[in-house]
């Protein structure tokens, strides 16, 4: 009679334990936590071609973007939940004591006039732009396939409410200094008809519809995303220290921190993805697909920034440094 | 301080739709993932969230909580919580965690659908607010029984669970699936946040937490209760939308989709936590009974919001409340006697002092379910364990994948509720789950519960071996009586004595 194997408790997850290393706690709580990827199954457990289980295998499980063990992927900064809200928190902290010394020292009266028109032109209606990227964040958070990629998302998505919370703090305060601007008032209308934001409307308005995960992905975190950190954020930042706003420049320097993390893992997964034949081909593609719509946004964008000399090539340039940087 | 108040720049950060030109709004907003009935956009903006909470309050906020809940760990670690706890109460934790924590993590999809298609701008920073809350659930009720994982093989499953087709994960996932994550985001707002969390988490963290202080496992009653308080926030997505898709003629679609919520989220809880609470926390730590917790979460609170946001009670109701009495009962015997089939050892729960509990909170238990516990018990007193397995399969329902049972006894009423749909024949438990199938058969037309799969060849081989590789249980993990039948010979001795 052959002895029946009784299992043994093990020091981790079952799934973690043919490792030697000791798990840590970002392995332990992050890796292969989702279900809907069971392979030989419908993503969901439910008639397996109910519409949501049609989605997931179009847009995600036949994207051109393959690999065969997507939970090898890590953030390279093994961001957990409660590392993430420490991080936030202190930033937000930081924010917040500038917000309150800059209002102290009266910062907006000592804006000009000028300046204070730009701003609501081409600050304001950002949270437009950022909440459109939090949207974008979100598809990627409930389409990619491992818990390692989603959780990225996630924190990508809350970071661009983090901006668009910034944006609308500063709106209202603002709008007490200079009452005629239209601070809390225009903003939808720059964003719907102003030439300075048709660009970056028509890239996200078309990337939202980007329903092919891998797409997606690389539309926003390669193409997109960068644009607009080095549109918006980086020239809209150098704009403002050459007008005496130092605060949107400390501002938008803060910011660019998250979107300098986000290249992080941007950079990992892309990396892991050229582990596979045919994914550098797609992501190669996507790529020349989207430049030109996010290169005529940083022009139209950047022809309305003032005093920034060469700020469209610039921009654009360095979109191209972070792609290159990609070894595709 | 010279900082604005929240309120002054609240209302601009939620200020966020735009009228699309380059696409189509049903394009941006796919009817089927937006699920917004062909409600205009301007409508969707009058969307006011009860529970205001910007983005700088959130992080710090959960940062204190995590730091409370992890250093309430840290330093309960040396204790010897587990060591000292009765198998019971480590059979609740390990059901818990390994048909919660993953499906908590699922959740974190269902709410960025709502944050990415949800056409109300002040549900999507919600929504991005409960995408995170529900990565920090799936997260830390990972972190938590992972240090448990060298004690006892079983809590493997807290994370292994949902990677299986074990029963109790099938219909978990079923119902998971149903109500969070294959629906567009004002469904799933109502479902999954409305239904499901306004009414059913109150009683699986906060019911669930007094158990566990009463047990002295104060890590975690203050892990769930912690929990709990993300739940009363982003559960709050929901209720706005009952106003909007009322004041827009939609109230027959709304009460549809709170109703088979309800139905489903309460069949799931027939089986996970109406046991947990009733049989598996040791008597003397138990604070409520299952029905009396129910009634106080879900009769009385839950009705009460139901109708103050002017929809109905379910037309289920009657047949809910009746359920209420016997439903978990059943659930409880058919997984204790399947206790092979499950990661965790169910206790039986029904010594002489247990019993006569039940009876007191359920008039009747005795005449009823006690009469087949008591052949159990007298084949266990003669020595006869092999009798207390069982030798046949379940009939399962085909929408909450659940053993079809009823009261046992005189008054014995089971019934099965049968119907063809395009020459299949579905088994239903309950008016209740058929009504669910009928709604929209093509959902689940082709879904197979575990008994369909056996009989289709699916399992091989077709016994209860085949069965547990099927469900990727082995022997370590796979359940047995909690309290290796101590408790039989509690009731031997008390008929000794009695004899004498």
């Amino acid at each position: 009679m052959s002895e029946i194997e009784v299992l043994k408790p093990l020091k981790t997850w079952s799934h973690l334990a043919k490792r030697r290393r000791k798990p840590s706690e970002y392995e332990i709580v992050s890796v292969n936590i989702l279900y809907n990827t069971r392979k030989g199954c419908a993503p969901y457990d439910l008639d397996p071609e109910v519409a949501m289980n049609r989605w997931y295998k179009q847009y995600r499980d036949a994207s051109p973007l393959q690999h065969d063990d997507w939970n090898a992927f890590r953030d390279p900064d093994e961001l957990v939940y409660r590392t993430y809200n420490m991080l936030q928190d202190g930033q937000e902290t930081y924010i917040h004591g500038l917000f309150n010394q800059f209002n102290e020292r009266e910062h907006d009266k000592a804006l000009d006039s000028k300046w204070a028109g730009t701003l609501a032109r081409l600050y304001t209606p950002t949270r437009y732009l950022f909440h459109t990227v939090q949207m974008a964040s979100a598809y990627i958070q409930q389409m990619s396939p491992a818990s390692t990629i989603t959780n990225c998302a996630a924190f990508q998505a809350a970071d661009s409410f983090r901006w668009l919370s910034h944006t609308a703090y500063r709106t209202k305060e603002l709008s007490l200094t200079f009452a005629d601007k239209g601070f809390g008032v225009d903003e939808c209308a720059y964003w719907e008809t102003d030439p300075a934001w048709q660009g970056f409307r028509e890239l996200m308005e078309k990337l939202l519809i980007a329903w092919d995960w891998g797409e997606a992905f690389v539309a926003l975190n390669l193409v997109t995303k960068p644009a607009i950190e080095e549109a918006v954020l980086r020239k809209l930042g150098e704009a403002a220290r050459h007008n005496g706003d130092t605060l949107l420049g400390m501002l938008t320097d803060n910011q660019l921190m998250d979107a300098v993390r986000h290249r992080r893992w941007t950079t990992a997964l892309v990396k892991m993805t050229l582990e596979k034949e045919g994914n550098a081909a797609a992501i190669k593609q996507w790529i020349a697909k989207w430049e030109p719509l996010a290169d005529k946004a940083i022009d139209a964008f950047c022809a309305a920034t003032p005093e920034v000399p060469d700020a469209a090539h610039d921009a654009k340039q360095a979109t191209r440094d972070f792609r290159l940087s990609l070894a595709l | 301080m010279a900082n604005l108040g929240r309120l002054d720049w609240y209302d601009i950060a939620r200020n966020t739709n735009w009228q699309p030109t380059y696409v189509q709004e049903d394009e941006l907003f796919p009817p089927q993932m937006s699920g917004s009935m062909g409600i205009p956009l301007p409508e969707w903006e009058s969307y006011d969230e009860p529970y205001k909470q910007t983005y700088p309050e959130y992080v710090k906020i959960q940062r204190e909580k995590d730091a409370g809940a992890y250093s309430v760990k840290a330093a309960l670690e040396r204790s010897n919580m587990f060591e000292n706890a009765d198998p019971g109460w480590l059979s609740v934790l390990k059901a818990h965690f390994g048909a919660i924590a993953r499906a908590e993590y699922s959740a974190s999809t269902a709410e960025a659908r709502m944050a990415r298609f949800g056409k109300a701008p002040g549900m999507r920073n919600m929504a991005t607010m409960g995408m995170l809350d529900e990565i920090r659930h799936g997260q830390i009720q990972l972190y938590f029984p992972h240090e448990y994982c060298p004690k006892d093989r079983q809590f493997d499953w807290a994370h292994k669970a949902y990677d299986t087709n074990e029963w109790a994960i099938l219909a978990s996932r079923h119902m998971f699936d149903d109500m969070m994550t294959t629906r567009g985001a004002v469904d799933t707002a109502l479902m999954l946040t409305f239904a499901f969390e306004t009414g059913f988490t109150n009683m699986q963290f906060l019911g669930l937490a007094a158990d566990a202080a009463e047990a002295g496992d104060w890590t975690f009653s203050n892990l769930i209760s912690s929990v709990q308080t993300d739940e009363s926030r982003h559960a709050q997505i929901g209720a706005p939308l009952v106003a909007i898709l009322i004041k827009n003629g939609k109230k027959a679609e709304a009460q549809k989709m709170v109703d088979i919520g309800i139905w489903r989220a309460w069949k799931l809880f027939s089986v996970l936590t109406g046991p947990m609470m009733d049989y598996y926390t040791p008597l003397e730590h138990r604070k409520q009974s299952f029905k009396e917790f129910m009634e106080e979460w879900i009769v009385t609170q839950f009705e009460r919001s139901l109708i103050d946001l002017g929809l109905d009670k379910p037309w289920f109701w009657d047949q809910f409340l009746e359920e209420l009495n016997y439903q978990h009962h059943g659930m409880h015997l058919g997984v204790w006697y399947w206790r092979s089939t499950v990661w965790w050892n169910p206790a039986a729960g029904v010594s002489p002092e247990e019993r006569t509990w039940l009876e007191e909170k359920y008039p009747g238990w005795n005449a009823t379910w006690g009469t087949n516990w008591d052949v159990i018990t007298d084949n266990l007193l003669a020595g006869k364990r092999e009798l207390s397995y069982p030798e046949t399969l379940p009939v399962v329902c085909n929408m909450c994948q659940l053993p079809i049972n009823a009261t046992p006894g005189p008054t014995w009423k089971v019934r099965d509720f049968p119907l063809d749909y395009k020459g299949r024949t579905y088994h239903f438990c309950s008016e209740g789950c058929q009504w669910c199938f009928e709604q929209e058969p093509e959902r689940y037309k082709d879904h197979l519960s575990l008994i369909d799969r056996f009989l289709a060849g699916m399992v091989q081989p077709m016994n209860l071996a085949g069965g547990l590789q099927y469900m990727a249980l082995a022997p370590g993990e796979i359940g047995d009586d909690a309290h290796n039948y101590a408790w039989v010979e509690k009731i031997r001795a008390a008929r000794q004595k009695a004899a004498a």
